[in-house]
């Protein structure tokens, strides 16, 4: 019996941020293709909020070569050399294209798009207009969405990808009004974002519930180095509704300096030679550690002072962080700002080909659900070149693969259906499960972690993902759907972090000691899928 | 917080729900619709980045479009939709709006802009479409317009050279003339677009380079050139029935150059010499260049910018030849001009600001109930909103419009797209209307005469009905 198909393309998106964005503008030009998003398309994920700006190899004085060693040396030299290799070569290219496509970056005398620099980087090759680079993409991203060919499905959530013999045919989706629909595809691209929201204290929108992983990992794909979640060392502190805002690495690539609550400058006790322009991992670390040991403010933060820096110069190069701490009474030119670390970035993943080809046929990802770019710790500004780099990649690999016009199965949908039946009678509040998922994680899986921690938090998460959850009405079918996925993600986390018997980039093992540094470390890969799990060791696959 | 709620599906009106949550301190307006719907699963809302750069949540917050991520929360707020059509509760249809913000087409070189175009283009890029400013547009209530948003991205598009061009014709066949340059999308904008200044009137200017200013408009710069006004003298002019000064009734308590403005000169001199008598009863000596000329304003909002530093020299130089200090005007539209489009050695301010700070001899009370217009450019060009009805309020009872909407007579449209200019009086007048007042009091010529030619409710200035506070006071003595 053949299901009744709501939708058909060559090409399924799933994502609007800037890696399926610009995977859709890529794949258009082969075929059909459809975008599905979960939010209005450009509104939702990490994209618009980016600060920071795009990490590209422009100037004479400049090399890939150079970028390549600063990607691999922050990432603890865990990361995939070829999709590096990739990233550096190709990150120019794609800049250019934003550039065609009317992208207005902060440019320099000579017309040359301006840098500046950022944490972790030899040279300042990170592209920026003023300090929302995101946003700046994002619009330019959604006026050539606009002007092509390719289909919007806004504001649905996907529930399952679908599958006959193992490859991917297209996605189950609820609509708007909690109708669920299918969509039939030749190739289906994930560009789903991050998960950081399984934890209490994020900078990511309410997009970044990790739902690719969850749908990949469901569909049978494999995903590496989940454990390595990249902590910001700089989330906002206050007011409590809206902690972990990312105040932007660009404050402290404009000078600006840390200070604990005794008023020192402690970033000289933990790598004096970088001081606050260290990598993420490193600097977040210094933070935790500083308030673990009690020189944290009454808030549970440090200062982040820019109030040496001239005025002008905070109202033109960092206005989107004087207008938000200013919204909430803090005056970031005469006083200083508390921070303190924020789950931010998922440098794990969908394990993927250079061709964004994941372990499971007809199935591409990009963009922060994929894995391996970044290792165990990511660079600032590699990230939104990242988006463009493998968006296209993924487009372009899509839209030239076969159409194969399958199907999918009627019993797979059947299930589906069913298991929405089922949130219509459930019995216990997504919100507040949702919460407990969140605490635990942001308990047992954060900053500093320990082997029984985390296997405490893998019990605790997968018991709450067992709870009957109730959908009020058709309408809240979404919601359920969606915590389901954060739930996956999480356990997905807290699994992987217990397949690693080291610490590594922005994973720490507080309870394990070792002998060799990033450089030498004999472990690669940590990878899960439903059929196996373990670590690669170096040197190959075990 | 009282929150509007609606299922299309279900009723026909929506209603306010009072709900009672406790939230924690600094929470926004959406941390408490979250707490909100922790509890009554069923409202239906949009939010996703939380920190007012993704534009998802822009709902009304007592009346006022806002982003609900980044507006407080106090207690006893009323949150509803944007003014658009309702989805559900206070999710509005965004499509339609996203849908007329036209795109890039390149060119095809990879050329990048010099610092100048980014730095000219840069402010417009901010727009995170959050669509508040449709939601409060006029003209797009009543014209084919595309408005204020897809308006800035025609002016982002035109001073970009990546763009393939077009840009002006384009705008105009979307509206760009129907536009009032009220203001209501700047102000309520979360980014401080200044979209009636940066966007609409330079695209006019630029339609003017490209030969496109409608020829009604061609006419009032004609008009300027020749007379120095851009209002035909039809009757005797304010300017010819006055002295160059004016000495008050009593002891000088302040002394002002009055700037009067082409209507209140050649279409209504009578209220100014209302004006005259209020202040002259008030102790307010009026100093009046007879050489003075029109603001330029016209000019400015028609695109017409090559005229204007003449107007603009010679307006100056008539008040700083006489060492005035403090230039007083009373139509809305020159005192905006004045203090925002000019460079004044002298400070510029209204007369409502004028009686307030000097403090009027009180008159007798009317026995009449009264409406009050805000004029455009009294409340957003000059943030003045409360002076007027307290001045108002000496002399009657005040009943206020549900609605502050624009008249329709600014930016060019009662000569421009006159069929725009009268649809808004027309709802203005409802508005009037449905206060049930005798009488509808304004404070710029502009209005007063618009509303005035489309509605049946008398129109007066406020100086007029303090002056005829004055009249019976006097009687009653008599």
């Amino acid at each position: 019996m053949r299901a009744d198909v709501a939708h058909e393309a060559h090409v399924l998106v799933i994502g609007s941020g800037g890696a399926g964005v610009r995977a859709a503008l890529e794949a258009v030009r082969y075929g059909d293709v459809l975008l599905v998003s979960k939010s209005v398309a450009g509104k939702g994920g990490c994209t618009p909020m980016a600060e920071g700006g795009y990490n590209a190899a422009l100037r004479e004085a400049d090399s890939c070569v150079g970028h390549l060693e600063d990607t691999l040396k922050g990432g603890a030299y865990l990361n995939d050399l070829e999709l590096v290799q990739v990233l550096v070569n190709e990150a120019p290219d794609r800049l250019q294209d934003l550039v065609r496509w009317g992208a207005v970056f902060d440019v320099t005398e000579t017309c040359q798009v301006a840098q500046r620099s950022f944490g972790g980087q030899r040279f300042p090759r990170t592209c920026y207009a003023g300090d929302r680079t995101g946003h700046e993409m994002m619009m330019t991203l959604l006026e050539q969405l606009r002007a092509s060919d390719v289909e919007v499905l806004q504001e649905v959530t996907v529930t399952d990808l679908l599958t006959r013999e193992g490859a991917i045919v297209g996605a189950a989706v609820l609509d708007r009004t909690g109708r669920l629909e299918v969509i039939r595809a030749d190739s289906t691209i994930l560009a789903t974002g991050g998960g950081s929201r399984v934890y209490d204290v994020s900078t990511n929108s309410a997009t970044g519930t990790g739902d690719g992983y969850s749908l990949g990992y469901g569909a049978g794909a494999e995903l590496i180095d989940m454990e390595m979640v990249q902590f910001h060392p700089t989330g906002a502190v206050y007011p409590y509704d809206a902690r972990g805002r990312l105040v932007t690495e660009a404050v402290r690539g404009e000078g600006g300096i840390l200070r604990n609550a005794k008023g020192e400058r402690f970033m000289s006790r933990y790598d004096p030679e970088r001081m606050e322009l260290s990598t993420r991992d490193v600097v977040a670390r210094a933070i935790a550690r500083e308030i673990q040991e009690g020189r944290g403010t009454p808030r549970g933060g440090v200062y982040l002072d820019v109030t040496h820096l001239p005025a002008k110069q905070i109202e033109e190069r960092l206005p989107v962080m004087l207008e938000q701490f200013l919204a909430f009474g803090v005056d970031i030119r005469k006083e200083p700002m508390e921070v303190s670390p924020t789950a931010h970035h998922f440098m794990g993943g969908l394990r993927i080909t250079p061709s964004c080809q994941t372990t499971v046929r007809c199935l591409f990802a990009c963009g922060e659900v994929a894995g391996g770019v970044h290792g165990a710790n990511r660079l600032g500004g590699n990230s939104l070149a990242e988006t463009q780099v493998f968006g296209k990649r993924a487009g372009e690999a899509a839209g030239r693969a076969p159409s194969l016009g399958q199907h999918p199965e009627q019993r797979q949908l059947d299930l589906i259906e069913r298991r929405l039946e089922g949130l219509l009678s459930g019995m216990v509040n997504p919100v507040s499960v949702e919460r407990k998922v969140q605490l635990a994680m942001w308990k047992g899986a954060g900053v500093f972690r320990t082997g029984p921690e985390l296997t405490q938090t893998l019990t605790e998460v997968e018991k709450l993902g067992r709870k009957k959850l109730h959908a009020a009405s058709k309408l809240n079918l979404a919601e359920c759907m969606t915590f389901h996925h954060l739930c996956t993600t999480a356990m997905l986390v807290l699994k992987s972090a217990l397949l690693r018997p080291e610490s590594r980039g922005a994973h720490v093992r507080t309870d394990l000691t070792q002998a060799h540094d990033a450089a030498n470390s004999p472990y690669g890969h940590t990878y899960l899928s439903q059929h196996r799990s373990g670590i690669e060791m170096k040197g190959g696959k075990p | 917080m009282r929150v509007f709620r609606l299922n299309p599906a279900r009723e026909k009106e929506g209603k306010f729900r009072t709900y009672h949550v406790e939230v924690q301190e600094g929470a926004r307006v959406l941390h408490v619709l979250h707490a909100i719907h922790a509890e009554d699963p069923t409202l239906s809302y949009r939010y996703c980045c939380g920190t007012g750069q993704c534009g998802s949540c822009a709902v009304r917050v007592d009346g006022e479009p806002k982003l609900a991520c980044m507006t407080e929360a106090r207690d006893g707020m009323t949150v509803e939709p944007l003014n658009l059509p309702v989805r559900k509760d206070l999710v509005v249809e965004m499509e339609p709006a996203l849908a007329q913000i036209a795109p890039l087409l390149p060119k095809g070189q990879a050329e990048c802009p010099a610092q100048e175009q980014i730095a000219a283009i840069k402010p417009l890029r901010d727009c995170i479409e959050c669509l508040a400013c449709v939601s409060v547009c006029p003209a797009m209530e009543v014209a084919e317009f595309t408005g204020p948003t897809a308006m800035r991205q025609g002016m982002r598009l035109a001073l970009d050279p990546r763009d393939s061009g077009g840009r002006i014709p384009e705008a105009i066949r979307a509206g760009l003339f129907t536009c009032t340059t009220c203001q209501a999308c700047w102000k309520v904008c979360p980014k401080d677009i200044q979209i009636p200044g940066k966007a609409i009137e330079k695209l006019r200017a630029l339609a003017n380079r490209e030969g496109l200013t409608l020829p009604r408009h061609l006419e009032i710069v004609q008009l300027v050139k020749e007379t120095g006004r851009t209002v035909p003298r039809t009757e005797t002019s304010f300017l010819e029935q006055v002295d160059e000064v004016i000495e008050p009734a009593g002891p000088v308590k302040a002394t002002v150059g009055f700037f009067v403005g082409c209507m209140y000169n050649l279409r209504l001199p009578k209220t100014a010499l209302d004006a005259i008598e209020v202040l002259k009863r008030n102790g307010v000596r009026v100093i009046i260049p007879h050489e003075q000329v029109c603001c330029g304003s016209p000019l400015i909002r028609t695109g017409q910018l090559e005229y204007l530093p003449t107007l603009q020299g010679k307006n100056i130089e008539c008040f700083t030849s006489r060492g005035i200090d403090t230039v007083m005007t009373m139509c809305a539209g020159c005192g905006s001009t004045l203090k925002n489009d000019y460079r004044t050695p002298f400070t510029v301010k209204d007369v409502n600001e004028i009686l307030t700070e000097i403090g009027i001899e009180p008159p007798a009370r009317l026995p009449l109930t009264v409406t009050y217009h805000d004029p455009c450019h009294l409340l957003r060009g000059q943030g003045i909103r409360d002076q007027p009805r307290a001045l108002i309020r000496r002399v009657a009872d005040l009943k206020e419009m549900a609605v502050v909407k624009c008249c329709g007579a600014g930016g060019g449209t009662r000569s421009g797209a006159p069929d725009v200019s009268r649809a808004l009086a027309l709802k203005r007048d409802e508005e009037i209307e449905k206060t049930g007042a005798d009488c509808v009091i304004s404070s710029c010529p502009f209005c007063e005469f618009h509303i005035g030619t489309f509605s049946e409710t008398p129109v007066k200035n406020v100086t007029t009905l303090l002056l005829e506070g004055y009249r019976k006071k006097d009687e009653g003595k008599a």
